[in-house]
């Protein structure tokens, strides 16, 4: 009786390979799965630091979007008022949870490879766990955050409708979209470092391009076209959609976030995995 | 039985010199020049160098490669192929199993949590199961020797403890390949004379290992097998004796001492003959060379050095002065007769030129090897051909 045989690894050149696309795939496939108790120690090792090196802890995942729901409550009830169907506290909120998802999502994930050096460029392992825990981190915090809005629901007497079941595929999508900006932005700091400093403007321009403190479309003009192809608008419509409103999300723009969130993820995954072998060259 | 197997097809590595561009502003006109000019695989820009070329070898289950050579030979690129941090430019490694890096990783553990949590955190980044961690984990503290602090953050460890903690989560992991890389200047002597023993163990039980030493004694000890390096090509490989040998010869050596007006060249050092002697024998070398002019106030001095090439130590030297000799004007030939009263090992005999009263200055020339095996058994580097003498003593006096 002989024993299985041990995996076998190679690693080969890649040179003139731009076919080599299903050895790719299958790579990242299989160390996902090898890797798997890896990111839950990740995920695991970055709550216990935030909770040991915070007197707060998970309180600021509720005190940020709370701050800002108050003040663009006090903007859009006092200064103007804004007719969003429910409570505009509601409606803001509604919209601030998911995009703080993105928001530190991206954060989190764009100095992660960086902030690791040591490990980078000692020890093998998809480098792509790095970018993923900032994202399981955030969503802790998610998770933290919607205790404030099942709050707020109650306090203004919104009901849960059925469309809640929806709600597992609206996070999904919202999470691949995010993981494949997470990998870009992240790789691209490592290789230039002008990107830690772009990402700031690029939240602020992007939460006021999209439907988080007011509706979007209200904006009109030749910008229309244009910010009716954000992708994140749809998701965050969707979020409303299905927790406040007890809507399907409109299938049309939600159908569009959906494919591209995939096909993006799928374009900087591979790209990703790609560079991964440089990572240790040029960090 | 072992399955593990370590294989490198013809490896090529190209590197750059310098500086890429790390910031936009230089990305774009490279990417221009790049569209323009399309380039193979092979060819070498002008800041480009290859640092691996034809790299070749293969460990089986039961066997352990030493890789041995100069500073920037190309050691740690065959590692870090091997582990899959880079990818080669040409050629491809072949790992069968789970590699287990002995490597110095006490600097990624993160200061700000505790031992016990780091143990978990480093282990499963080098592979291991939570399962495996916790079954092993009294073993790696008890090993480390740190159960006293195992809950205290690792931000006021020392740097010998932290170094210990990384070790021993490495030296814990089970795997079907191992490579070890010049771990063994971590933490004090005893630790390092444990992390050594372990090592010896691990590669004892027959997995295909790697080691890649400074430290040649180390190889000896470890490997059967060695190969040299030498910027980035594959300049030996074979047995560890006759590697270490090679490398010794490999070394540059400056044979010619140019001052101005001053001039003795060392033409060459030949050993009465090649077979290896045992400890305490007489050997005689010939140092042959030339002495054309000599100036007054700069009397030379032709001696030899004798180093360890285990440890590359300097085990002794002496010269014409000390035995009171003139050296003569004119072509020569000194006549040296040594006793190797040392510990078996190789080592290098070195012809060297100085000045009087000035050693700081020497030149060494040509170098002869000898193998010393066997003969009155001691521990340590030097006999010292103790007598010891044993007498009963009266009981309860």
């Amino acid at each position: 009786m002989t024993e299985p045989s041990p995996p076998l690894t190679e690693n080969a050149s890649r040179a003139g390979a731009r076919l080599a696309l299903g050895a790719d795939v299958s790579e990242m496939v299989h160390e996902l799965v090898e890797y798997r108790e890896l990111l839950l120690s990740l995920v695991r090792r970055d709550l216990l630091l935030r909770y040991k090196q915070t007197i707060m802890g998970f309180g600021w995942a509720i005190l940020m979007p709370v701050t800002y729901m108050i003040v663009f409550s006090m903007i859009f009830t006092r200064v103007v008022k804004l007719e969003t169907g429910v409570p505009y506290p509601i409606y803001v909120y509604a919209g601030l949870l998911p995009w703080n998802l993105f928001a530190s999502s991206l954060r989190f994930s764009v100095g992660s490879l960086t902030a690791n050096t040591t490990l980078i460029t000692k020890v093998y392992f998809p480098r792509e766990l790095l970018p993923f825990t900032a994202i399981l981190v955030s969503l802790v915090d998610f998770a933290v955050g919607a205790i404030v809005l099942a709050g707020l629901m109650a306090w203004y007497h919104v009901g849960l409708h059925w469309t809640i079941v929806l709600l597992p595929i609206v996070i999904l999508v919202q999470v691949i979209f995010t993981a494949a900006v997470a990998l870009l932005l992240s790789m691209g700091n490592l290789f230039y470092r002008d990107v830690k400093y772009m990402i700031e403007i690029l939240i602020t321009l992007w939460m006021f391009a999209t439907s988080v403190v007011y509706p979007v479309n209200r904006v009109g003009g030749h910008l229309a076209p244009i910010l009716a192809l954000n992708p994140m608008t749809p998701i965050i419509d969707a979020y409303r959609s299905v927790l406040l409103h007890g809507q399907v999300p409109a299938i049309g723009p939600f159908a569009w976030s959906a494919g591209f969130a995939v096909a993006l993820l799928a374009v900087s995954w591979v790209l990703f995995h790609r560079a991964e072998f440089q990572f240790a060259e040029r960090i | 039985m072992h399955q593990g197997l370590i294989r490198f097809d013809g490896v090529w590595k190209k590197f750059r010199r310098g500086e890429r561009h790390d910031s936009l502003r230089d990305l774009i006109p490279a990417m221009a020049r790049a569209l323009v000019r399309r380039r193979q695989g092979d060819d070498l820009d002008r800041q480009e160098f290859w640092a691996l070329e034809d790299v070749s070898f293969e460990v089986s289950p039961g066997e352990a490669l030493g890789i041995i050579g100069p500073n920037g030979a190309g050691k740690s690129t065959v590692l870090k192929i091997l582990t899959r941090l880079i990818r080669p430019t040409r050629g491809r490694s072949l790992v069968r199993g789970r590699i287990g890096s002995l490597i110095e990783i006490g600097g990624s553990l993160h200061p700000d949590l505790t031992g016990r949590e780091n143990v978990f955190l480093q282990g499963s980044i080098m592979g291991m199961g939570r399962a495996e961690i916790a079954r092993k984990f009294d073993e790696i503290v008890a090993f480390a020797g740190l159960a006293d602090f195992i809950d205290t953050p690792v931000k006021r460890y020392s740097s010998g403890m932290n170094a210990r903690l990384g070790f021993a989560v490495a030296a814990h992991l089970e795997t079907d390949v191992l490579i070890i890389d010049e771990v063994l200047a971590v933490g004090d002597s005893a630790f390092q004379r444990k992390a050594f023993d372990r090592m010896q163990v691990m590669v004892s039980g027959g997995i295909p290992a790697i080691v890649v030493s400074h430290q040649l004694d180390r190889i000896t000890t470890l490997c059967g097998r060695a190969m040299l390096l030498a910027r980035g090509k594959v300049a030996y490989q074979g047995p560890t004796s006759e590697c270490i040998e090679a490398y010794a010869r490999h070394q540059p050596a400056p044979a010619v001492s140019e001052r101005a007006g001053d001039s003795v060249r060392l033409d060459s050092i030949t050993r009465d003959s090649a077979a290896p002697v045992a400890s305490g024998d007489r050997i005689r070398v010939v140092i042959a060379g030339d002495a054309p002019a000599e100036r007054a106030e700069a009397r030379r001095v032709v001696g030899v050095r004798v180093r360890s090439l285990q440890t590359g130590g300097i085990l002794y030297a002496s010269g014409t002065e000390a035995h009171g000799l003139d050296l003569p004007q004119g072509p020569f030939e000194l006549e040296v007769d040594l006793e190797m009263n040392v510990s078996p090992g190789i080592y290098a005999i070195e012809s060297a030129v100085w000045q009087w009263q000035r050693e700081v200055d020497a030149i060494f020339g040509p170098v002869a090897l000898v193998h010393v095996s066997g003969g009155p058994s001691f521990w340590g580097s030097v006999q010292l051909k103790s007598a010891m003498r044993v007498k009963a003593r009266p009981a309860g006096a």
